[in-house]
Formats: structure tokens, sequence, C-alpha cells
């Protein structure tokens, strides 16, 4: 895809909103558009990956490894929302498998980069940065409330027998 | 004669000595005579057929925690204030069976069972417990539902007020406006003199009652003594609770720090919801025959005190002494106004009085008051 | 002077069931059973009906009684639904009626979803688990006078995949131009759908114009509670969002004392309110 129309596509995120036009440029120039048909397997747990994504279209299963009980789905992603904070946040290392359970489309953004553009303009930077705030925020809340199982049945028989 | 007027009453005058052909009368007429008598070191409210039954010369002395008989000088009949028993005892009984259920050839039938209640004549209905039967009143036959074991009751029950003529440490019934004073609600009030009754008649049915008795006209100065009777009860109260914005004040604060100092003290003994005129809570358990083809309904009592009564979905919402002591005071006194129009304390002071530790409502409210937020 | 005992009219006792019949039960879940009754009094089926939202108190003589949300519409047979998940024993016992079987009924009980709202406004209901029940007989409401709504959407989260249930309904839904997203907490590799929290798919719904949508939500508190967050965040106001509450509810008729929260008595000025009215209850421990 040629720059401007991924510079249109990353400036329609809401990821990207208010961030100052040398910065977004700057982005968009080394920002990738990615198709993963279903099934494919973006990355996988543990493994170094160096791009941050944000899902243009499609959904995205995130599961984890865990020995005795398998592959278990921890969360699934829609259109807007971010993935691999670690490329920019933890050093690259993937905490999770990420799997396109249907056709999806996301930019792609160096991690490394993007923190160039960070650590350079300041102001470009506060706003990457407070955008990942916000969406590990809403991501810890969301983790919070499946610890919760609050669909699980209710522990313990009624006293009266209801 | 339609005396609704507190002004326009008439008033007839019952020497002492004509007082016990009252019961007879009342007999007559196929009431079950209800009124205070001793049970247990205590007076309480029973069926009594005479006037032996009643506590003549007897009082109650009462505190936070305590409640003793003595013996008084005078052989007055009804010189006491109330004891650990109201009249929902009668009108809302503590166990009563709702339902039944039956099952047969053709599956469950369902059945409402028969209730013939006997019509009460209430004997000694002071003040305040006449503003609960009105508080009552509006729980079980004013709102939606009604109540029909309630209502059976009620509509048969015969009142004979008896005006307070000293008052209890416990009482505050000045500060919830229900008394000393029996003003409505009633058929027949009685302040009692050394000599007889003032018998002041609050309805057609009660004017019929003294029309069967022997009375006389009252005169100006019996008139006078009643009211210095009725004053006495008015100057012994000591006990206030200021309920200036009292809804708000208590729904404001609902994690006010005394909550945690009540609830090291309250033992959640549940005896203040027993004794409360007011307090209406009940729940209905299943009773089956061996076989389990006859259920009945059993409808009891219940409290906001008991350890599970918020049971819900596997937990308890009111787990903690803290949240259930709050439960009962913020409903008492404020919640019960926005779903009943009235306070839900008549400040007839029982569960000051019942209280095993004493805890006074009125002081857990002046408390808040200080330091609200 | 009041009228002699046998005169007087006889006061309906609200503590009497109707009977009922089980005309048909369904499977919907594991532990999950739906039961299509019908009242066995001619009278009394041909009068029964209720507002979506309202509850029945469903008597099983001999173990106890419990509410249960009404979930189906009235069907043209004058039957009626309710889906109830076995977890103590009046609930195991229901759960085990069968086709024939007798049981009793009270209601309805409580306020109900206000549909009257909606007309002309984008609806999203939201529900969690068994707070789904409650809200399909809203849903088929939508569906019947479609047209008089904008974007219907429903949210509907459970544990697992194999607990989601009306699955056999989402398309005749879809087909009615619902959009039915559906979200589980986990999951296993065969499921596809989302996997996440209901208020996260809330978060996520695009396209949506608040000014002009109206949220209805059902589940267990803390769900909607969070639920109630996301809508507020993406910019619904408060007013157009209403929730159907729970509490331990006893007699249904707010004399026993027992739904009580704040003020409200869950039975009677509930279940179902305009979430400002209950939020400041809610939001206070253990009350």
């Amino acid at each position: 895809m040629e720059t401007e129309a991924v510079k249109t596509l990353l400036g329609g995120l809401a990821f990207m909103a208010d961030l100052p036009e040398h910065a977004l440029d700057e982005c968009a120039a080394v920002t990738t558009v990615a198709d993963f048909a279903a099934g494919t397997i973006i990355f996988d747990e543990g493994a170094v990956n160096p791009s941050l994504y944000v899902v243009i279209r499609g959904r995205v299963g995130l599961d984890m490894q865990v020995p005795g009980r398998g592959r278990v789905r921890v969360l699934s992603l829609g259109p807007g929302e971010m993935l691999a904070w670690s490329a920019l946040l933890g050093g690259g290392t993937m905490t999770v498998s990420a799997v396109a359970l249907r056709d999806t489309q996301a930019v792609a953004l160096p991690g490394a980069r993007l923190l160039e553009i960070c650590g350079a303009n300041h102001e470009a930077g506060f706003h990457v940065m407070q955008r990942m705030a916000s969406a590990l925020a809403q991501r810890l809340v969301a983790t919070r409330l499946q610890l919760l199982d609050l669909f699980a049945e209710p522990a313990g028989a009624a006293p009266l027998g209801s | 004669m339609r005396p609704t007027d507190a002004l326009e009453r008439s008033n007839r005058w019952l020497a002492k000595e004509a007082f016990p052909t009252l019961f007879d009368r009342l007999i007559e007429l196929g009431y079950a005579i209800v009124g205070p008598t001793i049970d247990q070191e205590a007076i309480v409210y029973d069926r009594i057929n005479s006037v032996d039954e009643l506590p003549r010369g007897w009082t109650d002395e009462q505190a936070p925690g305590k409640y003793r008989l003595k013996r008084r000088a005078d052989d007055a009949w009804f010189g006491f204030n109330v004891g650990p028993q109201s009249w929902k005892k009668f009108l809302f009984p503590p166990h009563a069976i709702v339902a039944t259920a039956d099952r047969t050839a053709n599956g469950w039938q369902m059945a409402t069972p028969p209730d013939d209640p006997p019509k009460y004549a209430f004997l000694g209905v002071r003040a305040c417990d006449l503003a609960a039967i009105g508080v009552q009143d509006r729980t079980f036959v004013d709102g939606p539902y009604v109540d029909p074991i309630y209502a059976a009751r009620r509509r048969e029950a015969l009142i004979i007020a008896v005006n307070c003529t000293q008052a209890a440490a416990t009482c505050f019934c000045t500060s919830m406006g229900t008394g000393p004073r029996a003003t409505q609600g009633f058929d027949l009030a009685l302040t009692e003199l050394p000599t007889g009754f003032v018998v002041e008649i609050g309805s057609q049915r009660g004017a019929e009652i003294v029309d069967k008795l022997e009375t006389q006209d009252v005169d100006p100065q019996q008139l006078e003594f009643a009211e210095a009777a009725r004053q006495q009860a008015v100057d012994q109260i000591t006990r206030q609770l200021d309920t200036d914005g009292i809804r708000d004040l208590l729904l404001g604060n609902l994690n006010h720090p005394r909550w945690d100092d009540v609830a090291a003290r309250c033992l959640s003994c549940t005896n203040c919801t027993m004794v409360c005129p007011t307090c209406f809570c009940h729940s209905v358990k299943e009773v089956t025959d061996l076989q389990g083809d006859h259920v009945e309904r059993h409808r009891q009592w219940d409290t906001c005190f008991n350890f599970d009564f918020s049971y819900m979905n596997g937990g308890i919402v009111r787990d903690q002494i803290r949240s259930r002591y709050r439960q009962w005071l913020t409903h008492k006194l404020a919640s019960w106004i926005d779903q009943f129009g009235v306070s839900g304390c008549v400040g007839c002071g029982r569960c000051i009085t019942w209280c095993p530790v004493g805890i006074d409502l009125t002081e857990e409210v002046a408390a808040i008051r200080e330091t609200r937020a | 002077m009041t009228a002699p005992a046998a005169m007087r009219p006889a006061i309906a006792n609200p503590w009497q069931s109707d009977v009922a019949v089980v005309r048909e039960t369904v499977i919907e879940a594991p532990g999950v059973t739906t039961l299509r009754l019908s009242l066995a009094d001619a009278d009394r089926a041909a009068s029964f009906s209720f507002r979506p939202g309202q509850f029945g108190m469903l008597y099983a003589p001999g173990v106890g009684e419990v509410p249960l949300g009404i979930s189906d519409s009235c069907r043209a047979d004058r039957t009626w639904s309710f889906t109830v998940r076995a977890v103590g024993n009046t609930t195991r016992a229901l759960s085990a009626l069968r086709m024939g079987d007798t049981l009793g009924l009270r209601g309805p009980f409580g306020s109900s979803w206000p549909l009257d709202l909606c007309d002309g406004y984008d609806v999203v209901l939201v529900a969690g688990g068994l707070g789904l029940p409650p809200l399909r007989p809203v849903i088929l409401e939508l569906v019947q006078r479609r047209r008089n709504y904008g974007r219907v959407t429903l949210i509907y989260g459970s544990r697992t995949p194999d607990t989601l249930i009306y699955t056999g309904q989402y398309d005749d839904w879809s087909n009615a131009q619902i959009d039915v997203q559906t979200t589980v907490d986990r999951a296993d590799l065969n499921w596809t759908g989302n996997v996440g929290v209901v208020p996260l798919l809330l978060d996520r719904l695009h396209p949506l114009s608040p000014e002009r949508t109206i949220v209805f939500i059902c589940g267990p508190e803390v769900m909607m509670r969070y639920t109630v967050r996301s809508a507020v965040a993406r910019g619904i106001p408060v007013e157009r969002v209403w929730i159907s509450t729970e509490r331990n509810m006893q007699c249904a008729i707010g004399l026993c004392g027992h739904c009580q929260l704040g003020p409200e008595f869950i039975c009677k000025d509930g279940p179902v309110f305009r979430y400002d009215r209950i939020a400041p209850w809610l939001a206070v421990g253990d009350l």
C-alpha cells in the first residue's frame, strides 16, 4: 500500500488520533499493512516480535500455553484494538500467541522505530503512551472481570434451600 | 354521633366500681379481650377475661437493657408503660399458615386455609402502639397487596386505648409525634384517675359500648385531673430523638464510622426486631407430612438481623453485624419514610429496654448527627 | 358499625399459587432448563399476561419457591417459559420436572423494561449468563415491531461456549436485523468467536450513535456496573441505561422485607430500574 494510503489508514485509528502531523508522517513511513488469512498464527508466545499491530478489520485470538491444560484462549481483539504491546514496552518478547480467527487486516508499526519517534518528539510520545496506557487499563479491568469469573455457578447450597 | 375531632369528642365518666363490667359487656358482644397481664415477670399482652388479670398496682422500671416490675404505692390498673410485646402479636401473628398444597391424582391442588380469627378487643393500647398499628396498616393493608390475615384481624378489632399517666425512662414518643396522648384511631380512650376513668369516645362502635356501661356525665374537675395526669407523662419523658432531616442524615452517612462502633456492641440477637411494634419482616417455610402429599406454607416472623436474611446466589449480602445493624436502623428511621410516608419508629423505647447490651438508637443517631459527613 | 364478616368480600390471598402444568422442557445448557408452562385454570390462563422484565414465583410444593424471569413471549397456546439453572434444592426440583407435572406459579410481579421508550431509538441489549432469559421477551417484542426501532444489537456473554443458551434462535434474530454478538470468558481453540468480558463488546460497538441509543442490561451485578461504565464512556446518557437487579425475593409483593436495597423493594419497585435511580444504593457495600 502506498504511503498516503497507509497514512490515511493510520490517521483513522483512534490509537493515532491527535498525533502531530509530522509524527504521523514518520510513523506512516515505517508502517506496513498486513493481511492474515483466518487460521494464520501472527506470532507465538515467547517469540521476539518487533511490531506493534492495530487491527483494522477481522478478529484475533490471544492464547497462552499452560502445561497440562494446553492452549487456552484468554482474549480476542477486534477492529481498532492494539496487539503486541510488548513490542513497544516489553522488549519485544510476546506474552501470548496471536492467531487470526477470521480474515484479518492490521497495520504493523516497528516498536523500536516508534520508540525513537517518541523519544525525539515528546509531544508525539505523550500521545502514543497515553493511548497505550488507556488501552492497557481497559484490558486490565477486563482481565479482572474475567478473573472474578462472574458467570460461575454459585458456591455452596442455599442455607434454606432455594 | 360522629365524633372525630378531639375537641368535639364526648367524654363520659366510668367509676372504678363499674370498670369490671366492661369485661362482661365485651364478652357478651363476642369479643376476645386482649389486655396487659403479668407473665414471667413482665407485663405482656394476652387473652384475658376479667379485670383480675390486669397488673393492678404494678409498674415497670425501664432503662437501656433493663426491665423490672415494681409494686406501686396505689392500685392503678394501668400504671405502667409498655412491655416486650405489642399488638402485632395478634394482628400479624408470629406464626400462620398462608397456603396449602395437596397432591392429588390430577397433580397439585393449591388452597388457602380457612381463617376464622376471633373478634379482638384490644384493651390498654398506648398511644405509641396506636401509632404503630397505623404504621403496620400502611404495610399490610394500604399497599398494592393486602395481607388477608392482618386485614381480617384488623377490621374486626376494637381498640380501647389507655392514655399514659407516666413515662418510662426509655420512652420518647414525644419526639416521634405519637404520644403520650392517644388522639386518633381508637374506639375508646381511657385516662385513669384514682376514682375511675375519663372515657373519650372515638367512634360509633365506641359509643355503642359506652351505652351499655354505667357511666356518668364527666365533670370539669375530672377533665382537669385527667389533663394533669396525661401531662405527667409528658413531663416524665427524658429521652429525645432529633428527627430533623433524619432521612437524609442516615442515608447520607452509610459509611460513617459509628456503624463500626455500634457493630462492636451489637450481638445481632434480634431482640429489637421482635419487640418492635412496627417490624414486619417474615419468612415462609415448607412443612410437609411424611408422604409429602400435604404441604403447608408456614409464615413466621423473621428479622433482618438473622445471619442469612439477605442470602442470595451463594452468598450473604449483609454478612457482617455492621451492615445488618445499619439496615435495621436506616430502614426504621429513614427508608421507611420513602416506602410508607411515615417513620417506622413510634418512640415506644422497647428496643432500648430489651437490648441486652443497652444500645440506644437515639444515641446512635445523635452520634452520627454530631460528626456527619 | 362494620358489616358482619360473612358479608365482607374475601381478600385475595397473594400467597396462594395458581396450578401450572409443564408442557415442555428444553435443556439449554448443562444444568440449565427451560420449562414451558400453562395454567391449569382456564380463566387464569386466558387472562394471564405480563410485561417483559417481570418475574414469576415458581413453586415446588414441599421444597420451596424461587423467582424466575419470564423468559419468552406469551405463545398463542397461552404458555409461558421460565429458564432455570439448577443450583439449589428448589431449582433442582424444578429442573427435574417432566411434561405433565404440576407446580405452583404466582405472578407476574415487578417492574418491566421500558419498551415504550425505545421507539425511534437504537437499542442495545446486554446480557450476561442467566441474564439473557429476562431479556428474551424484549428481543421478541423488538422483532415483532422491528420497524419502530433503529439499530438493534444483542451483546451476550457466557462463561464458556457450551453455556451459551438459546443458540438455536440466534439466526432467527439475525434474520430480523438484530446484530447478535456473543462472547465467552474462556474457550478452547475450537471457538473462533469473541473471548473476553461483555463490556469489551460495548467498547467496540460500531457504528454507535450514543445520543439516540438506549441500553438494557441484565446479568451479574459487577458485570452490569462495568457495562454501564462502558456505556457512559461511549457517550450514552445514563438516563437511557436500564438494568434488572436481584435480591433475595420471597413474597414478591413487598411485604416480607427480604429484597430491600436501600429504600427500594426489588420485587415491586424493581427488578428493572433506570440505572441512576438504583446506582447510589448499588454503590454502597453490603447494603
